[in-house]
Protein backbone atom coordinates (compact mmCIF):
# COMPACT_ATOMS: atom_id res chain seq x y z
CA UNK A 1 0.00 0.00 0.00
CA UNK A 2 1.37 3.05 -1.10
CA UNK A 3 1.15 6.56 0.80
CA UNK A 4 -1.01 8.38 -1.67
CA UNK A 5 -3.76 5.14 -1.60
CA UNK A 6 -3.45 5.70 2.42
CA UNK A 7 -4.48 8.72 1.87
CA UNK A 8 -6.99 8.13 -0.58
CA UNK A 9 -8.86 5.86 2.10
CA UNK A 10 -8.63 8.09 4.88
CA UNK A 11 -9.57 10.85 2.43
CA UNK A 12 -12.59 9.13 1.49
CA UNK A 13 -13.31 7.71 4.92
CA UNK A 14 -13.36 11.38 6.96
CA UNK A 15 -13.05 13.65 3.88
CA UNK A 16 -15.03 16.56 5.93
CA UNK A 17 -12.32 15.74 8.99
CA UNK A 18 -8.92 16.59 7.37
CA UNK A 19 -7.65 19.89 5.95
CA UNK A 20 -4.87 19.24 4.28
CA UNK A 21 -3.41 15.69 3.07
CA UNK A 22 0.14 15.25 1.60
CA UNK A 23 2.55 12.84 0.36
CA UNK A 24 5.60 14.23 1.04
CA UNK A 25 9.34 12.18 1.19
CA UNK A 26 7.00 9.06 0.66
CA UNK A 27 4.96 9.53 3.71
CA UNK A 28 1.28 10.43 4.01
CA UNK A 29 0.76 13.74 5.94
CA UNK A 30 -2.42 14.77 7.46
CA UNK A 31 -3.76 17.62 9.32
CA UNK A 32 -7.35 16.61 10.98
CA UNK A 33 -9.80 18.44 13.08
CA UNK A 34 -9.76 17.17 16.94
CA UNK A 35 -13.45 16.42 16.76
CA UNK A 36 -13.36 13.00 14.98
CA UNK A 37 -9.54 12.25 15.56
CA UNK A 38 -9.74 9.18 17.71
CA UNK A 39 -12.40 7.31 15.56
CA UNK A 40 -9.17 8.52 12.60
CA UNK A 41 -6.48 7.02 14.77
CA UNK A 42 -8.43 3.62 14.91
CA UNK A 43 -9.38 3.85 11.30
CA UNK A 44 -5.08 4.03 11.20
CA UNK A 45 -4.40 1.48 13.63
CA UNK A 46 -7.46 -1.41 12.98
CA UNK A 47 -8.00 -1.10 9.20
CA UNK A 48 -4.65 0.26 8.05
CA UNK A 49 -2.81 -1.67 10.32
CA UNK A 50 -0.27 0.91 11.38
CA UNK A 51 -0.17 -0.82 15.13
CA UNK A 52 2.80 1.02 16.27
CA UNK A 53 2.99 4.42 17.38
CA UNK A 54 6.50 5.98 17.19
CA UNK A 55 5.88 9.42 18.48
CA UNK A 56 3.45 11.69 20.03
CA UNK A 57 4.76 15.29 20.83
CA UNK A 58 2.63 18.48 21.17
CA UNK A 59 3.02 21.99 19.43
CA UNK A 60 2.44 25.16 20.47
CA UNK A 61 1.34 27.40 17.33
CA UNK A 62 0.09 30.80 19.87
CA UNK A 63 0.13 32.85 15.79
CA UNK A 64 -2.94 30.82 15.23
CA UNK A 65 -4.19 30.91 18.66
CA UNK A 66 -3.95 26.64 18.23
CA UNK A 67 -1.97 23.64 19.88
CA UNK A 68 -1.27 20.58 17.60
CA UNK A 69 -0.46 17.03 18.62
CA UNK A 70 1.60 15.26 16.15
CA UNK A 71 1.02 11.19 16.09
CA UNK A 72 3.80 9.31 13.70
CA UNK A 73 2.36 5.92 13.34
CA UNK A 74 4.11 2.87 11.76
CA UNK A 75 3.89 -0.52 10.98
CA UNK A 76 6.17 -3.50 11.77
CA UNK A 77 5.85 -4.95 8.45
CA UNK A 78 6.25 -2.45 6.23
CA UNK A 79 8.78 0.90 5.95
CA UNK A 80 6.92 3.84 5.94
CA UNK A 81 5.39 6.09 8.64
CA UNK A 82 1.93 8.50 8.86
CA UNK A 83 2.61 11.61 10.32
CA UNK A 84 -1.24 12.80 12.09
CA UNK A 85 -1.45 16.25 12.96
CA UNK A 86 -4.84 17.08 15.19
CA UNK A 87 -5.28 21.04 15.88
CA UNK A 88 -7.18 22.15 18.87
CA UNK A 89 -7.73 25.58 20.17
CA UNK A 90 -5.16 27.01 22.44
CA UNK A 91 -7.56 28.21 25.23
CA UNK A 92 -9.16 24.71 25.42
CA UNK A 93 -6.86 22.49 24.85
CA UNK A 94 -8.82 18.98 25.01
CA UNK A 95 -8.03 15.82 23.35
CA UNK A 96 -9.29 12.34 23.43
CA UNK A 97 -6.48 10.03 24.86
CA UNK A 98 -5.11 7.02 22.68
CA UNK A 99 -3.99 4.92 24.99
CA UNK A 100 -6.89 2.43 24.30
CA UNK A 101 -4.92 1.97 20.93
CA UNK A 102 -1.61 2.39 21.81
CA UNK A 103 -0.58 1.86 25.42
CA UNK A 104 2.70 3.99 24.62
CA UNK A 105 0.65 6.79 24.27
CA UNK A 106 0.25 6.78 28.04
CA UNK A 107 3.68 8.30 28.99
CA UNK A 108 3.69 10.28 25.78
CA UNK A 109 0.40 11.90 26.77
CA UNK A 110 1.44 12.64 30.33
CA UNK A 111 4.83 14.42 28.64
CA UNK A 112 2.40 16.52 26.88
CA UNK A 113 0.38 17.23 29.23
CA UNK A 114 3.21 18.11 31.15
CA UNK A 115 5.02 20.99 28.87
CA UNK A 116 1.96 21.86 26.62
CA UNK A 117 -0.68 21.46 28.97
CA UNK A 118 -2.54 20.02 26.82
CA UNK A 119 -5.48 17.32 28.68
CA UNK A 120 -6.19 14.08 27.31
CA UNK A 121 -9.53 12.67 28.24
CA UNK A 122 -10.09 9.93 29.53
CA UNK A 123 -6.71 9.17 30.40
CA UNK A 124 -5.83 6.62 32.79
CA UNK A 125 -3.41 8.32 35.40
CA UNK A 126 -2.86 12.15 33.82
CA UNK A 127 -0.03 13.90 35.79
CA UNK A 128 2.95 15.38 35.10
CA UNK A 129 5.66 12.67 34.44
CA UNK A 130 8.99 14.87 33.92
CA UNK A 131 8.50 18.09 36.20
CA UNK A 132 7.78 18.26 39.78
CA UNK A 133 3.94 17.75 40.65
CA UNK A 134 3.83 21.70 41.96
CA UNK A 135 5.61 23.07 38.95
CA UNK A 136 3.71 26.28 37.44
CA UNK A 137 3.58 26.63 34.01
CA UNK A 138 4.48 24.06 30.69
CA UNK A 139 7.49 25.25 29.91
CA UNK A 140 7.66 24.02 26.11
CA UNK A 141 4.79 26.91 25.44
CA UNK A 142 5.92 29.35 23.30
CA UNK A 143 4.77 32.16 25.61
CA UNK A 144 6.26 30.72 28.96
CA UNK A 145 8.32 32.94 30.61
CA UNK A 146 10.98 32.18 33.62
CA UNK A 147 13.58 34.58 34.54
CA UNK A 148 16.41 32.36 33.39
CA UNK A 149 15.79 32.91 29.57
CA UNK A 150 15.80 36.64 30.49
CA UNK A 151 19.01 37.93 29.06
CA UNK A 152 21.44 39.77 31.38
CA UNK A 153 21.12 43.75 30.55
CA UNK A 154 24.82 44.52 30.42
CA UNK A 155 27.14 44.28 28.01
CA UNK A 156 30.36 46.87 28.41
CA UNK A 157 31.04 45.34 24.68
CA UNK A 158 28.92 48.11 23.40
CA UNK A 159 28.88 51.90 23.09
CA UNK A 160 26.41 52.51 25.31
CA UNK A 161 25.42 49.15 26.77
CA UNK A 162 25.45 48.94 30.78
CA UNK A 163 28.62 47.46 32.36
CA UNK A 164 28.74 44.40 33.96
CA UNK A 165 29.05 44.85 37.64
CA UNK A 166 31.76 43.85 39.48
CA UNK A 167 31.98 42.04 42.72
CA UNK A 168 33.88 43.51 45.39
CA UNK B 1 1.39 21.03 49.74
CA UNK B 2 4.78 20.04 48.83
CA UNK B 3 5.28 17.18 46.24
CA UNK B 4 7.31 15.16 49.40
CA UNK B 5 4.40 15.43 51.14
CA UNK B 6 1.99 14.71 49.01
CA UNK B 7 3.95 11.52 47.79
CA UNK B 8 4.33 10.52 51.65
CA UNK B 9 0.68 11.06 51.63
CA UNK B 10 -0.01 8.15 48.76
CA UNK B 11 1.92 5.86 49.92
CA UNK B 12 0.11 6.07 53.57
CA UNK B 13 -3.19 6.00 51.77
CA UNK B 14 -2.24 3.01 49.63
CA UNK B 15 -0.52 1.63 52.49
CA UNK B 16 -3.40 1.91 54.39
CA UNK B 17 -5.15 -0.38 51.72
CA UNK B 18 -4.36 -3.93 53.05
CA UNK B 19 -2.04 -5.18 55.58
CA UNK B 20 0.12 -7.86 54.07
CA UNK B 21 1.22 -5.80 50.84
CA UNK B 22 3.08 -2.32 51.41
CA UNK B 23 4.38 0.24 49.10
CA UNK B 24 8.65 0.26 49.30
CA UNK B 25 10.68 3.10 47.22
CA UNK B 26 13.63 1.63 45.09
CA UNK B 27 15.61 4.33 44.66
CA UNK B 28 16.28 7.55 43.67
CA UNK B 29 19.71 6.64 44.95
CA UNK B 30 19.63 3.02 44.12
CA UNK B 31 22.58 1.19 42.41
CA UNK B 32 20.70 -0.93 40.32
CA UNK B 33 18.89 2.34 39.06
CA UNK B 34 22.03 3.42 36.39
CA UNK B 35 21.57 7.19 37.60
CA UNK B 36 18.31 8.58 39.50
CA UNK B 37 14.96 6.60 38.70
CA UNK B 38 12.79 6.23 41.46
CA UNK B 39 10.22 2.90 41.32
CA UNK B 40 7.62 2.99 43.65
CA UNK B 41 7.22 -0.77 44.05
CA UNK B 42 3.55 -2.44 45.85
CA UNK B 43 5.22 -5.78 47.79
CA UNK B 44 3.98 -8.57 48.84
CA UNK B 45 5.87 -10.51 50.90
CA UNK B 46 9.16 -10.85 48.51
CA UNK B 47 7.21 -10.50 45.15
CA UNK B 48 6.09 -7.13 43.37
CA UNK B 49 2.84 -6.87 42.59
CA UNK B 50 2.58 -3.24 40.89
CA UNK B 51 4.86 -0.51 39.79
CA UNK B 52 4.87 2.97 39.52
CA UNK B 53 8.03 5.11 37.70
CA UNK B 54 8.59 7.87 38.65
CA UNK B 55 11.65 10.12 36.74
CA UNK B 56 12.34 13.68 35.77
CA UNK B 57 15.27 14.38 38.66
CA UNK B 58 17.55 15.22 35.32
CA UNK B 59 14.95 17.34 33.66
CA UNK B 60 16.46 19.88 32.08
CA UNK B 61 13.94 20.27 29.06
CA UNK B 62 16.16 19.33 26.27
CA UNK B 63 13.49 20.13 23.85
CA UNK B 64 13.60 23.99 24.85
CA UNK B 65 16.96 24.48 25.44
CA UNK B 66 16.96 23.29 21.49
CA UNK B 67 14.49 25.51 20.47
CA UNK B 68 16.29 28.32 21.66
CA UNK B 69 19.35 27.23 19.30
CA UNK B 70 20.66 27.02 16.04
CA UNK B 71 20.83 24.19 14.15
CA UNK B 72 24.64 23.21 14.79
CA UNK B 73 24.52 24.73 18.36
CA UNK B 74 22.23 21.39 18.78
CA UNK B 75 24.87 19.21 18.29
CA UNK B 76 26.81 18.93 21.54
CA UNK B 77 23.38 18.87 23.62
CA UNK B 78 22.74 16.00 21.85
CA UNK B 79 25.81 14.26 23.41
CA UNK B 80 24.22 14.43 26.98
CA UNK B 81 20.79 12.80 26.06
CA UNK B 82 22.59 9.12 25.81
CA UNK B 83 25.71 9.60 27.08
CA UNK B 84 26.74 5.58 26.19
CA UNK B 85 25.59 6.36 22.72
CA UNK B 86 26.60 9.85 21.93
CA UNK B 87 28.13 9.37 18.53
CA UNK B 88 24.89 7.52 17.43
CA UNK B 89 22.78 10.68 18.74
CA UNK B 90 24.61 12.73 16.85
CA UNK B 91 24.33 10.77 13.70
CA UNK B 92 20.76 10.52 14.66
CA UNK B 93 20.16 14.69 15.20
CA UNK B 94 22.34 15.38 12.02
CA UNK B 95 20.92 12.44 9.79
CA UNK B 96 17.34 14.50 10.84
CA UNK B 97 18.67 17.45 9.87
CA UNK B 98 20.32 16.14 6.86
CA UNK B 99 16.52 15.01 5.29
CA UNK B 100 14.71 18.03 6.64
CA UNK B 101 17.38 20.35 4.82
CA UNK B 102 18.11 17.91 2.18
CA UNK B 103 21.68 17.49 2.09
CA UNK B 104 23.38 14.85 0.66
CA UNK B 105 26.93 13.69 2.35
CA UNK B 106 29.90 12.31 1.11
CA UNK B 107 30.57 8.62 0.36
CA UNK B 108 33.40 8.21 3.16
CA UNK B 109 31.49 10.03 5.33
CA UNK B 110 28.88 7.70 5.13
CA UNK B 111 30.92 4.77 5.67
CA UNK B 112 32.77 6.47 8.66
CA UNK B 113 29.46 6.97 9.89
CA UNK B 114 28.72 3.40 10.20
CA UNK B 115 32.08 2.27 11.34
CA UNK B 116 31.77 4.66 14.34
CA UNK B 117 28.41 3.75 14.88
CA UNK B 118 29.02 0.33 15.45
CA UNK B 119 31.67 0.52 17.23
CA UNK B 120 29.75 2.83 19.51
CA UNK B 121 27.03 0.17 19.39
CA UNK B 122 29.77 -2.53 20.35
CA UNK B 123 31.11 -0.11 23.10
CA UNK B 124 27.40 0.78 24.82
CA UNK B 125 26.56 -3.22 24.46
CA UNK B 126 30.05 -3.82 26.65
CA UNK B 127 28.85 -1.53 29.38
CA UNK B 128 25.52 -2.73 29.24
CA UNK B 129 26.38 -6.60 29.73
CA UNK B 130 29.43 -5.20 31.80
CA UNK B 131 26.99 -3.08 34.27
CA UNK B 132 24.15 -5.79 34.03
CA UNK B 133 26.55 -8.72 35.10
CA UNK B 134 27.30 -6.44 38.05
CA UNK B 135 23.79 -6.14 39.24
CA UNK B 136 23.56 -9.87 38.66
CA UNK B 137 26.59 -10.21 41.18
CA UNK B 138 29.00 -11.07 38.69
CA UNK B 139 31.64 -8.53 38.81
CA UNK B 140 34.76 -10.02 36.87
CA UNK B 141 32.38 -9.57 33.66
CA UNK B 142 32.24 -5.66 34.38
CA UNK B 143 36.21 -5.49 34.27
CA UNK B 144 36.46 -7.39 31.55
CA UNK B 145 33.85 -5.82 29.27
CA UNK B 146 35.36 -2.18 30.56
CA UNK B 147 38.56 -3.58 29.31
CA UNK B 148 37.08 -3.20 26.22
CA UNK B 149 35.19 -0.48 25.68
CA UNK B 150 38.08 1.42 26.90
CA UNK B 151 39.87 0.25 23.76
CA UNK B 152 36.98 1.43 21.60
CA UNK B 153 36.79 4.94 23.76
CA UNK B 154 40.84 5.55 22.83
CA UNK B 155 39.75 4.84 19.59
CA UNK B 156 37.14 7.95 20.24
CA UNK B 157 39.90 9.85 21.29
CA UNK B 158 41.54 10.01 18.59
CA UNK B 159 39.04 11.23 16.21
CA UNK B 160 37.68 13.67 18.12
CA UNK B 161 40.05 14.52 20.86
CA UNK B 162 36.80 13.40 23.73
CA UNK B 163 36.08 10.19 25.51
CA UNK B 164 32.44 10.58 26.12
CA UNK B 165 30.68 13.92 24.59
CA UNK B 166 32.43 13.55 21.19
CA UNK B 167 30.15 16.18 19.43
CA UNK B 168 32.17 14.74 16.05
CA UNK B 169 28.93 14.36 13.27
CA UNK B 170 28.35 17.43 11.50
CA UNK B 171 25.20 18.46 9.72
CA UNK B 172 26.89 17.35 6.58
CA UNK B 173 28.91 14.72 7.31
CA UNK B 174 32.11 14.45 9.83
CA UNK B 175 34.02 17.41 11.66
CA UNK B 176 36.83 15.72 10.62
CA UNK B 177 38.88 12.90 8.84
CA UNK B 178 40.04 10.05 10.92
CA UNK B 179 44.01 9.95 11.69
CA UNK B 180 46.12 8.54 9.80
CA UNK B 181 46.54 4.55 10.58
CA UNK B 182 43.58 5.03 12.56
CA UNK B 183 41.47 2.49 10.46
CA UNK B 184 44.21 -0.07 10.94
CA UNK B 185 44.13 0.34 14.43
CA UNK B 186 40.59 -0.48 14.20
CA UNK B 187 41.77 -3.65 12.81
CA UNK B 188 43.82 -4.88 16.07
CA UNK B 189 40.74 -3.90 17.94
CA UNK B 190 38.32 -5.77 15.96
CA UNK B 191 40.69 -8.66 16.01
CA UNK B 192 41.69 -8.03 19.93
CA UNK B 193 37.87 -8.38 20.22
CA UNK B 194 36.26 -11.56 18.70
CA UNK B 195 37.78 -13.81 21.12
CA UNK B 196 37.25 -11.93 23.86
CA UNK B 197 32.95 -13.09 23.28
CA UNK B 198 33.85 -16.56 24.11
CA UNK B 199 35.94 -15.39 27.03
CA UNK B 200 32.36 -13.61 28.23
CA UNK B 201 30.20 -16.63 27.27
CA UNK B 202 31.88 -18.24 29.72
CA UNK B 203 30.92 -16.39 32.72
CA UNK B 204 27.80 -15.68 31.44
CA UNK B 205 26.48 -17.36 28.93
CA UNK B 206 27.44 -20.94 30.24
CA UNK B 207 27.52 -19.43 33.06
CA UNK B 208 24.55 -21.64 35.28
CA UNK B 209 23.39 -19.19 37.76
CA UNK B 210 23.41 -16.49 35.58
CA UNK B 211 21.00 -18.83 33.19
CA UNK B 212 19.00 -19.79 36.29
CA UNK B 213 18.94 -16.29 37.53
CA UNK B 214 17.33 -14.24 34.24
CA UNK B 215 15.47 -17.54 32.38
CA UNK B 216 11.74 -17.02 32.32
CA UNK B 217 12.28 -13.57 34.46
CA UNK B 218 10.08 -10.36 32.85
CA UNK B 219 8.65 -11.30 30.11
CA UNK B 220 7.34 -8.99 27.63
CA UNK B 221 5.00 -10.86 25.36
CA UNK B 222 5.11 -9.44 21.95
CA UNK B 223 1.36 -7.84 21.86
CA UNK B 224 2.51 -5.72 24.76
CA UNK B 225 5.77 -4.99 23.35
CA UNK B 226 3.70 -3.74 20.01
CA UNK B 227 1.25 -1.88 21.86
CA UNK B 228 4.37 -0.35 24.36
CA UNK B 229 6.20 0.78 21.33
CA UNK B 230 9.02 -1.00 22.74
CA UNK B 231 12.40 -1.36 20.07
CA UNK B 232 15.63 -2.07 19.95
CA UNK B 233 16.55 -5.40 21.56
CA UNK B 234 13.42 -5.20 24.10
CA UNK B 235 11.27 -5.61 20.18
CA UNK B 236 13.73 -8.16 19.33
CA UNK B 237 13.90 -10.02 22.89
CA UNK B 238 9.93 -10.57 22.04
CA UNK B 239 10.63 -12.42 19.20
CA UNK B 240 9.82 -9.70 16.48
CA UNK B 241 12.43 -9.33 13.84
CA UNK B 242 12.57 -5.76 13.62
CA UNK B 243 15.55 -3.76 12.85
CA UNK B 244 15.16 -0.17 11.03
CA UNK B 245 18.94 -0.59 9.94
CA UNK B 246 17.16 -3.27 7.24
CA UNK B 247 13.41 -2.47 7.69
CA UNK B 248 13.72 1.27 7.22
CA UNK B 249 17.73 1.79 5.88
CA UNK B 250 18.97 5.10 6.62
CA UNK B 251 22.60 5.84 5.55
CA UNK B 252 24.54 3.53 3.92
CA UNK B 253 23.01 0.45 5.87
CA UNK B 254 21.33 -1.22 2.65
CA UNK B 255 24.87 -2.26 1.11
CA UNK B 256 26.18 -4.20 4.43
CA UNK B 257 25.09 -7.94 4.84
CA UNK B 258 24.54 -8.84 8.42
CA UNK B 259 22.03 -10.39 10.61
CA UNK B 260 19.25 -9.42 13.08
CA UNK B 261 19.19 -11.58 15.93
CA UNK B 262 15.57 -12.30 17.69
CA UNK B 263 14.80 -14.14 21.07
CA UNK B 264 11.85 -16.53 21.71
CA UNK B 265 10.34 -15.87 24.73
CA UNK B 266 10.83 -12.10 25.43
CA UNK B 267 12.16 -12.65 28.83
CA UNK B 268 15.47 -11.24 30.52
CA UNK B 269 17.75 -13.92 28.85
CA UNK B 270 16.66 -13.04 25.30
CA UNK B 271 17.42 -9.63 25.52
CA UNK B 272 20.46 -10.16 27.17
CA UNK B 273 21.21 -12.60 24.27
CA UNK B 274 19.84 -10.09 21.62
CA UNK B 275 22.98 -7.51 22.64
CA UNK B 276 25.34 -10.30 22.80
CA UNK B 277 25.12 -11.37 19.19
CA UNK B 278 24.32 -8.37 18.34
CA UNK B 279 27.74 -7.19 18.79
CA UNK B 280 29.30 -9.57 17.11
CA UNK B 281 26.82 -8.47 14.07
CA UNK B 282 28.91 -5.04 14.62
CA UNK B 283 31.68 -7.06 14.15
CA UNK B 284 30.71 -7.69 11.15
CA UNK B 285 29.69 -4.40 9.63
CA UNK B 286 32.70 -2.51 11.06
CA UNK B 287 34.98 -5.48 8.86
CA UNK B 288 32.56 -4.79 5.97
CA UNK B 289 33.01 -0.67 5.87
CA UNK B 290 36.60 -1.28 6.42
CA UNK B 291 37.16 -3.26 3.41
CA UNK B 292 34.97 -0.88 0.95
CA UNK B 293 35.79 2.69 2.90
CA UNK B 294 36.46 4.98 -0.37
CA UNK B 295 38.67 8.19 -0.13
CA UNK B 296 37.53 11.60 -0.45
CA UNK B 297 36.08 14.63 1.47
CA UNK B 298 34.10 13.89 4.73
CA UNK B 299 32.06 17.37 4.90
CA UNK B 300 29.64 17.89 2.10
CA UNK B 301 29.98 21.71 0.77
CA UNK B 302 27.17 23.29 3.52
CA UNK B 303 26.50 27.09 4.15
CA UNK B 304 27.65 28.36 7.94
CA UNK B 305 24.42 29.60 8.67
CA UNK B 306 22.27 26.67 8.14
CA UNK B 307 18.50 27.47 7.59
CA UNK B 308 15.52 24.85 6.82
CA UNK B 309 12.92 24.83 4.90
CA UNK B 310 9.57 25.13 6.07
CA UNK B 311 8.35 21.77 6.71
CA UNK B 312 8.63 19.32 9.45
CA UNK B 313 9.80 15.85 9.40
CA UNK B 314 9.45 12.47 11.94
CA UNK B 315 13.32 11.10 11.75
CA UNK B 316 14.41 7.59 13.20
CA UNK B 317 17.67 5.38 13.51
CA UNK B 318 18.27 2.21 15.58
CA UNK B 319 20.34 3.58 18.23
CA UNK B 320 21.96 0.98 20.49
CA UNK B 321 18.57 0.93 22.84
CA UNK B 322 16.02 1.39 20.13
CA UNK B 323 14.31 3.45 17.80
CA UNK B 324 15.91 7.01 18.80
CA UNK B 325 13.75 9.79 16.71
CA UNK B 326 13.47 13.61 16.16
CA UNK B 327 10.66 15.23 14.86
CA UNK B 328 11.55 18.76 13.64
CA UNK B 329 9.83 21.19 12.55
CA UNK B 330 11.33 24.41 10.75
CA UNK B 331 10.04 27.67 10.23
CA UNK B 332 12.90 29.02 8.18
CA UNK B 333 14.46 30.33 10.34
CA UNK B 334 18.14 29.30 11.93
CA UNK B 335 16.43 27.64 14.89
CA UNK B 336 14.06 24.48 14.75
CA UNK B 337 10.85 25.56 15.81
CA UNK B 338 9.94 22.59 17.43
CA UNK B 339 12.64 19.80 18.42
CA UNK B 340 11.57 16.57 20.12
CA UNK B 341 13.32 13.76 21.26
CA UNK B 342 11.90 10.70 21.17
CA UNK B 343 14.24 8.58 23.38
CA UNK B 344 14.21 4.78 23.11
CA UNK B 345 15.07 4.40 27.07
CA UNK B 346 11.80 6.37 28.01
CA UNK B 347 9.24 4.35 25.94
CA UNK B 348 11.01 0.89 26.76
CA UNK B 349 10.77 2.07 29.94
CA UNK B 350 7.23 2.70 29.99
CA UNK B 351 6.41 -1.09 29.34
CA UNK B 352 8.60 -2.02 33.30
CA UNK B 353 4.73 -1.89 34.57
CA UNK B 354 3.67 -4.89 32.62
CA UNK B 355 6.96 -6.81 33.27
CA UNK B 356 7.45 -6.63 37.39
CA UNK B 357 4.01 -8.03 38.61
CA UNK B 358 5.12 -11.45 39.47
CA UNK B 359 8.79 -10.88 40.08
CA UNK B 360 10.60 -11.42 42.91
CA UNK B 361 12.18 -8.14 44.46
CA UNK B 362 15.53 -9.49 43.57
CA UNK B 363 14.51 -9.98 40.24
CA UNK B 364 13.52 -6.84 39.70
CA UNK B 365 16.70 -5.67 39.32
CA UNK B 366 17.75 -7.86 36.60
CA UNK B 367 14.72 -6.78 34.76
CA UNK B 368 15.34 -3.22 35.24
CA UNK B 369 18.80 -3.76 34.22
CA UNK B 370 17.47 -5.58 30.91
CA UNK B 371 15.69 -2.52 29.64
CA UNK B 372 18.79 -0.93 29.54
CA UNK B 373 17.74 2.61 30.76
CA UNK B 374 20.51 5.87 30.36
CA UNK B 375 18.61 8.31 32.77
CA UNK B 376 19.85 11.28 31.28
CA UNK B 377 17.83 10.30 28.22
CA UNK B 378 14.79 8.99 29.99
CA UNK B 379 14.68 12.43 31.72
CA UNK B 380 15.54 14.91 28.60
Amino acid sequence: MTAEEILQQIQSRFSEEIRTAEVRRGEACLTIKGDRHFEICRFVKEELGYDYLNCLSGVDWPADEEMEVVYAVSSLKRPGKILLRVRVPRKEPFLLSVVPLWRTADWHEREAFDLFGIRFENHPDLRRILLPEDWIGYPLRKDYQDERFIAYPWDDRKPGGVPRPTSA
Amino acid sequence: MTTVNLQLQQIKERAAETMEEMWVNMGPQHPSTHGVLRLLIKLDGEVVRECIPYMGYMHRCHEKIGENRSYVQIIPYTDRLDYLASMYNNWAYCLGCERLMEIQIPERAEYLRIIIGELQRIASHLIWLGTFGLDLGNFTIFMWCFREREMVLDLFEAVSGQRINYSFMRIGGLALDVPEGWLADVKAFLAWLKPRFAEYDRLSTDNVIWQKRIQGVGILKPEDAISYAASGPMLRGSGIQWDLRRDDPYGIYDRFDFDIPIGTSGDVWDRFWVRRREMEESVKIVEQGLRDIPPGPVLAPVAKKLRAPVGDIYSRVESPRGELGHYLIADGSEKPYRYKVRAPTFVNLSALPVMLPGCLVADAVAVLGSIDIVLCEVDR
